[in-house]
């Protein structure tokens, strides 16, 4: 009973750390891209700010119940799955379902944002998420062979036994060291999961409005706010997770979960964008073919 | 008289009731109320599914000398659940007003209720068997009867029928053929004496065994290259006969490969076959038969138009899934195999049934010809939501968990391309998915459907009750879990150890108790921000505007035609017709072997065929 309340409390924690260490990675993003840009950014609570001014707009249209069902779903589905990510201290229900679990899991907020988009009705948005899904299916497949060379080397898909094996030795037992190969694959699938520069096809402003966000105004961006920072922060987390060793303890953690951020935003705000079956060719290609070179080398 | 036999006499019964009451208003309610009978039954036999002791029928016949007997184990009870299960839901769709509607068309509802149970009699027949001589009368009067149900709608759909027992007699042969060699090794029919001379079997005898009775049965499941028969005809049967036959008909053919490949003839075999110049063995080449059937149909369901189809292909390719988990063999991988089986039953039949609904309402299946009716059927949407969720496997329903099995298995035994396969299969099959509710449900809503009401009760509940079960075995696995491992036994295959929330290992677990649990409170979380922001204002489903233009609800904008442009756009030209190429270089083969045999036979030289015959025969019984 007493390790059930503790995983409850777990579970009650882990989303309100997630929301606020996001917070700070869009805070970095925008910083970074003001930065690239030559201008000075916003300030430190501007995203926090941003949402609270969403949530209090006057004018929020809703298009039906799904719509709004819609963003609950792409809110909710990411405060459930960052309790599938062990932080330091904490490891929520991350031995009660693996990564296995956790990259399905993490479709939830994806389907639910496909069907509050859907029932908007508008045309710009149903071609947004017939790109955004197409391009899941492009990031997904090297995503995917990469889960299985970390699931093999580790011989388990629990992250919670992955990131101790991986604090055995130091740097030496890193994910990253051992398979370099699958984790630049990974890297690359990371990038395009975020949906930024080179692989925002799906949003593509200039050619169809936003795509998913062209209905969505009021809470409903403020709820795609809010699911940026989850979305952000359950990526960093899921790569430093399989390759980094995991947080030791919170300082290093967190130096590393920023430092992976840096690198796709880093190259995200130089690039113009693909086109969707350019987006596809890329990702079978490289990435596919980086991560099964490194399954080969895990399997031997 | 036991169980067994009350089963089997009731489901005669209710065959022969709704053949002899065509005529009469309350026969699909009487039928209905007969298949309910029946889960009774099945239910009265429920420890079977624990591991209960094996029911014999007490009726045994004997054929040309050779005992023929029924009896029910826990693989057979686990089949016969699900059998039933469809039928009762199936049956209780159609009894009422989608039966007056089908008959104001021109359709015989009462002919679609007997062929329903004629199914489920001749299937319950054929999961009863007792040993191979029942096991293939069983088959063949399953194949034939599905035939009729499959005749039903008439038309267009007898072309479609037709071509499926071309394919079925094709297998029914193999399979013959297969009993015939086995009838020559051990002189019975029983399946003690096969089991008993399995182990001495040669090389050559195990691999041409396993070819016919996979290519045989295989058929009925549709793998590839023999599955082109099988979308078209599911698709052109009525709707509830179409969730029927969706749900579990094909996996017949499951039942049969468990029960002669790996219980009697024993799959470790096939895995310490190699196959000359390949690093594969003879398992690997079934498992990647399996593998290449989920994911051409898969992506075959893409592009279909019509919703009956994409359903009718993903069918297909979740065959596939089951395939590959039973030949895994190892107690998680079985397991999904198995589990996938209910799992599917569960979540097709509801998908199959919501299309239905839609199509009593709307009169069209054609996914460019539907949209928006969220707001008038809400209730066919959340069932058609849930079935979708369990169909891509996505938790929290319970398509996810046998999916997770098999996966799971993969990863253990260090398969890694199947898993890719597998994977490529499901993410193919959430953007099918996403396609079919997207272009039924969502977006524009046509002015011709503005009236439009939720279907009727007698069509709502069987759909409610379906999806019911699809999120509480997917919240609580170890419900079917229970009765999978009880098949497990009965096939004598190690058995997974689990508890009522999923999977507990070492190596990574599966608790979906905890995961639904805390899903559904992010979900509250998320709704109570959502609520705590300024207050909406909804606006009507036909305001609406788009690109800086007010759209009037008469201009159709719904985007729906070639849903994955771009998607298509890079493996558009992959598609090219492959199969239909295929097909006919496979009647090709046919007809050119057939006529050479038969140039060899009548114009040649009886004789030297003959001494070919009767060489290869000595040769293979000898060796």
């Amino acid at each position: 009973m007493n390790e059930t309340f503790l995983t409850i409390t777990e579970v009650i924690m882990m989303p309100i750390v997630a929301f606020i260490i996001g917070l700070f990675m869009v805070l970095m993003m925008r910083k970074l891209a003001a930065r690239i840009q030559r201008r000075i950014g916003p300030g430190v609570f501007q995203p926090l700010y941003d949402i609270v001014k969403l949530y209090g707009k006057q004018t929020q249209i809703s298009h039906g119940l799904i719509h709004d069902i819609g963003i609950i779903m792409a809110v909710g589905g990411y405060v459930a799955a960052v309790t599938l990510l062990p932080v330091p201290g904490m490891n929520g229900i991350a031995d009660k379902g693996g990564i296995i679990t956790l990259t399905y899991l993490l479709m939830v907020p994806s389907l639910g944002l496909a069907l509050g988009v859907g029932q908007c009705a508008n045309p710009n948005g149903s071609i947004g998420i017939s790109r955004a899904l197409t391009s899941m299916l492009a990031y997904d497949i090297p995503f995917i062979i990469v889960i299985f060379g970390v699931a093999t080397h580790f011989s388990s898909t629990s992250l919670v036994s992955i990131i101790a094996a991986q604090q055995v030795g130091g740097f030496g037992t890193w994910g990253i060291s051992e398979m370099p190969l699958l984790a630049l694959a990974g890297l690359f699938a990371l990038h395009a999961s975020l949906g930024k520069h080179p692989f925002e096809i799906y949003v593509a402003p200039a050619e169809i409005a936003t795509g998913p966000m062209v209905e969505m105004g009021g809470k409903f961006l403020g709820g795609l706010f809010v699911m940026q920072s989850f979305q952000l922060y359950a990526a960093s987390v899921l790569y430093v997770s399989l390759f980094l060793g995991g947080g030791e303890n919170w300082v290093t953690f967190l130096l590393k979960c920023f430092a992976v951020l840096i690198i796709p935003f880093a190259i995200a705000y130089l690039f113009p964008r693909y086109r969707t079956e350019d987006l596809v060719r890329l990702m079978w290609k490289w990435p596919v073919m980086l991560a099964l070179l490194g399954i080969a080398f895990v399997m031997n | 008289m036991n169980t067994l036999d009350a089963l089997l006499l009731i489901s005669l019964l209710t065959a022969l009731a709704s053949g002899l009451g065509q005529g009469h208003r309350l026969i699909g309610w009487i039928t209905a109320l007969l298949f309910s009978l029946q889960f009774v039954a099945i239910m009265v036999m429920g420890s079977l599914g624990y591991g209960g002791a094996v029911v014999e029928a007490s009726i045994s016949l004997s054929i040309f000398g050779h005992p023929v007997s029924w009896r029910f184990d826990g693989l057979s009870w686990f089949f016969a659940l699900i059998t039933i299960g469809a039928a009762l839901a199936s049956s209780i769709f159609a009894a009422g007003s989608w039966a007056e509607d089908y008959r104001k068309h021109g359709g015989k509802p009462g002919l679609l209720q007997f062929a329903i149970a004629l199914n489920v009699f001749t299937m319950l027949l054929l999961l009863a068997s007792g040993d191979l001589l029942t096991l293939f009368i069983g088959w063949e009067l399953a194949s034939w009867s599905s035939l009729l149900l499959m005749m039903v709608a008439g038309g267009k759909a007898k072309n479609f029928a037709l071509r499926y027992i071309v394919y079925a007699t094709g297998g029914a042969m193999a399979v013959l053929a297969g009993l015939g060699i086995i009838f020559q090794l051990t002189g019975s029919f029983a399946y003690a004496d096969l089991a008993a001379i399995a182990p001495s079997l040669s090389t050559l005898q195990i691999v041409s065994l396993s070819i016919l009775f996979v290519f045989g049965f295989g058929i009925k499941l549709g793998l590839m290259p023999f599955h082109l028969w099988q979308a078209d005809a599911y698709a052109e049967t009525p709707g509830p006969g179409a969730a029927f036959l969706g749900a579990i008909s094909s996996r017949m053919a499951l039942f049969a490969i468990a029960v002669v490949l790996v219980q009697l003839i024993g799959l470790v075999k096939l895995i310490n076959i190699e196959i000359p110049f390949t690093f594969l063995s003879f398992r690997d080449l079934l498992l990647w038969v399996a593998a290449l059937t989920i994911i051409f149909t898969t992506f075959t369901a893409l592009r279909q138009n019509d919703a009956r189809r994409l359903l009718a292909w993903h069918g297909i390719g979740q065959g596939g899934y089951m395939l590959i988990g039973i030949l895994l063999l190892d107690p998680l991988g079985s397991a999904g195999g198995l589990m996938h089986i209910f799992n599917y039953a569960t979540y097709q039949a509801a998908l199959f049934l919501a299309v239905s609904a839609v199509i009593y309402r709307t009169k069209t299946a054609d996914l460019n010809q539907l949209g928006g009716l969220v707001t008038r059927m809400p209730l066919t949407f959340l069932v058609m939501l849930i079935g979708i969720i369990g169909l891509a496997g996505i938790p929290p329903m319970n398509g996810f968990v046998s999916k997770w099995l098999i996966y799971r298995s993969l990863i253990v035994e260090g398969m890694p391309l199947l898993f890719i396969a597998t994977v490529i299969g499901t993410l193919g099959t959430i953007l099918s998915v996403y396609k079919l509710i997207h272009n039924t449900f969502l977006g524009q809503l046509r002015l011709e459907h503005e009236q439009i009401r939720e279907v009727p009760w007698s069509m709502l509940l069987p759909m409610l009750v379906l999806s019911t079960v699809v999120f509480v075995t997917g919240f609580m696995p170890g419900l079917v879990l229970d009765w999978v491992v009880a098949a497990q036994a009965a096939l004598g295959i190690p058995q997974v150890a689990h508890h009522l929330g999923g999977i507990e290992s070492a190596h990574g677990s599966l608790d979906m108790i905890w995961i639904s649990g805390v899903l559904f409170s992010g979900f509250g979380i998320g709704a109570l921000l959502f609520y705590s922001g300024n207050k909406t204002k909804h606006v009507h489903q036909l305001d609406n505007y788009a690109g800086g233009h007010f759209l009037t609800a008469d201009t159709r904008y719904h985007y729906t035609n070639n849903f994955y442009a771009g998607l298509m756009h890079y493996i558009g030209s992959w598609y090219r017709n492959s199969f239909q190429w295929l097909e006919s270089s496979l009647v090709s083969v046919v007809s050119l072997l057939s006529g050479f045999t038969q140039i060899l036979f009548h114009s040649f030289h009886p004789a030297l065929f003959l001494l070919i015959t009767a060489t290869l025969s000595l040769y293979f019984f000898a060796g």
